[in-house]
């Protein structure tokens, strides 16, 4: 294999149990998000559009969609004679099985995946959030900087920061101290799980690592405090633009509407940063007669023939006379029957609602988003 | 050999009538139906009926024909074996016809294994099958199947692969030119069926039928015979993001493809991929091609826009149901050039 520069690892085996039956048949980050995306598609196509063709992809919990959906990478143009993406599952040794039993456990067992590439840097990625980022620029800082590890940073709200791993800096943005998920944050520097390792030292380090018992074998709560505590140069690359965990049910639905925001950061028709995806070649949207589509996103295949107010519609989805939508998210090939209203939830992929059906959050609900399941279609 | 066919697709048609959208590109590129081009219809019928070897004769401009199609991946035709062949007229031929040119790329009939082949224009919209065609062809026992809808020929003929490479090879003698010739001559010795398409099919030659056709996609009866979801029709794919609908937007009785912006108001209209449609603006009964850009407070009524047309704001344009106001591709439109 020729060498790389930059190869990145993307770990894709989360199973999102915060997002609750959306995720009970497939992983985090093939849940379909933004009218025809999944919400791997934005880390796969931050990695076309910054330059980098060389991607592994972890993967360890409810594989079969998000392997099939990443097939040989030729949506995301990763489809390589030399590197191009590959799907890294857990394996089997003559002895053991080996379960990713940590973020640095999955990298760990792939080093030999890494070491036919001889990078000299190693870019690790998570599938689980919505943004856009040009990893180029966080390797020439890392570069620049001459740095061992980069952590990319955001600023958040200083009332959200002790829900992050916040990381506490000097004046030139080398790392001090980690908090994680602190009580009283000095900082509101929040780590985004984006981090850029030499090679030497990402090997050497996780090597280290594997044999600790007492481990558990986590970038974040292992692997970088070592480093540090190393006095190895952990420097914080600094972002600014939209980024969004979207682990939970609100989170999903919040990311989804703040695409029908202009002022919200992450605009999907920006063809300089294109967001790529598999195509599900349907048929152009029909918006009918009796249809009214106001502030809303709607991909093709959907047939709108009720009111569509403020939401996000993926492919194939069917509104049918006299149904109304509010503030929702319906997934692919969705049926929404006659006269059905719907405020503020989400309908998962290929689910039938029945005509005249109402969904809307009770009154004494915890949360006002509504995460539609069949069980609840049942006791309607 | 093998009972299969061999699918070679006719794109040397002129059609005199759609001129001001075959100026730059081949009759097969015209776009249609907000995100497919008329070559989509046939090549993707063929491989929805299991043909997987697909030669296509181009003539005329064929540039944006080649860029649609590249390797074939769209459409599932990048084989290493079979799959797409592209075979332009030879540059020193004077007179091109369909036979000569298939004579000219003899060797490809003569590299394939398939027993039969149908020979196809490129400009038929229909969503068909070629399987039964095929069994009904063999079973009649007929030299050569043309396709018809309403008895009237689709140019679509079912042949064996033997009997036209002696077509094309004896052109010179018997005259023949296209598969047309033979089956209108009244003295070929050859047995011919007519085989009768119930489904919707129309032959788009003129900027009346292209018009007219496009409107029809609006009824959802021939929209559901067309878009089958077992026998999809494939295009090049874009990477458009879903289609955005602002407050304010009011679209009725249309088909809108993805990417667009849409601020105005649509009726009864076709909108092609990555369209915008400022505030204020009012579209009806037109037919919109791809990244066109409609400013505010625009009228456009009756009007085939095709693509990369960029209309300043507040400009008037009109045509009639029986002659539509073509614009042709990638000009402007100011407020002060109203028809």
């Amino acid at each position: 294999m020729a060498k790389k520069k930059c190869v990145a690892m993307l770990l894709a085996g989360g199973q999102g149990s915060r997002l609750h039956s959306l995720t009970a048949n497939l992983a985090k980050p093939a849940v379909p998000f933004g009218g025809k995306y999944r919400i791997i598609d934005f880390t796969l196509s931050n990695c076309t559009n910054s330059g980098i063709d060389t991607v592994g992809v972890l993967t360890q919990y409810q594989p079969l969609v998000l392997n099939s959906y990443i097939g040989i990478g030729s949506a995301w143009d990763l489809d390589r004679k030399n590197g191009g993406v590959t799907v890294l599952p857990p394996y089997s040794e003559s002895k053991e099985m080996k379960w990713y039993t940590g973020t640095a456990c999955a990298i760990y067992q792939n080093l030999n995946y890494l070491t036919q590439y001889d990078p000299e840097y190693v870019l690790i990625l998570s599938g689980d959030h919505i943004y856009k980022m040009n990893y180029e620029l966080m390797l020439d800082f890392h570069i620049e900087r001459n740095a061992d590890a980069t952590i990319s940073v955001i600023e958040v709200p200083w009332d959200e920061a002790s829900r992050f791993g916040i990381l506490n800096t000097d004046r030139n943005m080398n790392v001090v101290e980690f908090d994680e998920k602190p009580a009283n944050p000095k900082n509101n520097l929040a780590s985004m799980g984006i981090y850029i390792f030499k090679w030497s030292i990402l090997k050497e380090y996780l090597e280290k690592d594997a044999i600790l018992q007492d481990s558990s074998h986590d970038f974040g709560k292992d692997i970088l405090p070592t480093l540090l505590s190393d006095q190895k140069k952990l420097v914080a690359y600094p972002f600014s633009g939209y980024w969004k965990d979207v682990g939970t049910v609100r989170s999903l639905w919040e990311a989804n509407m703040d695409l029908l925001d202009d002022k919200c950061g992450l605009d999907l028709f920006d063809y300089t940063w294109r967001i790529y995806s598999v195509n599900p070649n349907q048929p152009p949207q029909f918006i009918s007669n009796e249809a009214l589509v106001m502030d809303s996103l709607i991909n093709e295949g959907c047939v709108i023939e009720g009111e569509v107010e403020k939401s996000v519609l993926f492919q194939g989805v069917k509104v049918e006379k006299g149904a109304l939508i509010r503030e929702s998210v319906i997934m692919p090939d969705a049926v929404i029957g006659k006269n059905v209203y719907i405020e503020k939830a989400i309908v998962p992929s290929e689910m039938v609602i029945p005509d005249g059906t109402i969904i809307r959050a009770m009154d004494d609900s915890e949360d006002d988003i509504v995460l539609v399941t069949e069980d609840m279609l049942q006791s309607l | 050999m093998d009972k299969k066919l061999l699918g070679v697709i006719d794109a040397t048609t002129y059609q005199k009538g759609l001129e001001d959208l075959i100026q730059h590109r081949s009759l097969a590129a015209v776009p249609f139906g907000g995100r497919y081009r008329l070559i989509d219809f046939i090549l993707s019928n063929m491989v929805n009926s299991g043909i997987n070897s697909v030669a296509i004769f181009p003539k005329n401009q064929y540039r944006s024909l080649m860029d649609h199609l590249g390797s074939g991946k769209d459409w599932d035709l990048n084989r290493k074996r079979d799959g797409l062949f592209f075979f332009p007229a030879p540059a020193e031929e004077k007179e091109i016809n369909s036979f000569s040119l298939f004579a000219a790329n003899k060797d490809f009939f003569d590299r394939s294994n398939q027993q039969y082949v149908l020979i196809s224009n490129c400009f038929t919209v229909c969503n068909m099958n070629f399987q039964p065609i095929l069994d009904w062809h063999i079973k009649s026992g007929c030299d050569i199947t043309e396709v018809r809808r309403d008895g009237r020929t689709l140019h679509m003929f079912l042949i064996k692969k033997s009997l036209l490479v002696d077509l094309f090879e004896t052109r010179e003698q018997t005259g023949y030119t296209c598969m047309r010739d033979v089956v209108t001559d009244i003295n070929s010795p050859y047995r011919q069926c007519h085989y009768e398409f119930k489904g919707y099919a129309v032959m788009i030659d003129s900027i009346a039928t292209y018009f007219n056709e496009s409107m029809k996609l609006l009824d959802p009866l021939i929209w559901k015979e067309l878009f089958l979801k077992n026998q999809p029709v494939y295009t090049k794919v874009k990477d458009e993001p879903p289609t955005r609908y602002f407050t304010g937007a009011t679209v009725k009785n249309s088909v809108i493809a993805n990417g667009c912006l849409i601020e105005g108001t649509v009726e009864n209209s076709i909108i092609s991929r990555a369209v915008k449609i400022g505030k204020g603006s009012v579209v009806k009964n037109s037919i919109i091609m791809q990244k066109c850009q409609i400013g505010e407070n625009c009228v456009l009524d009756s009007v085939v826009l095709d693509k990369d047309v960029k209309v300043n704001s507040g400009t008037m344009m009109y045509g009639t149901k029986e002659l539509p106001y073509v614009v042709r591709k990638g000009t402007v439109q100011g407020a002060l050039m109203n028809s």
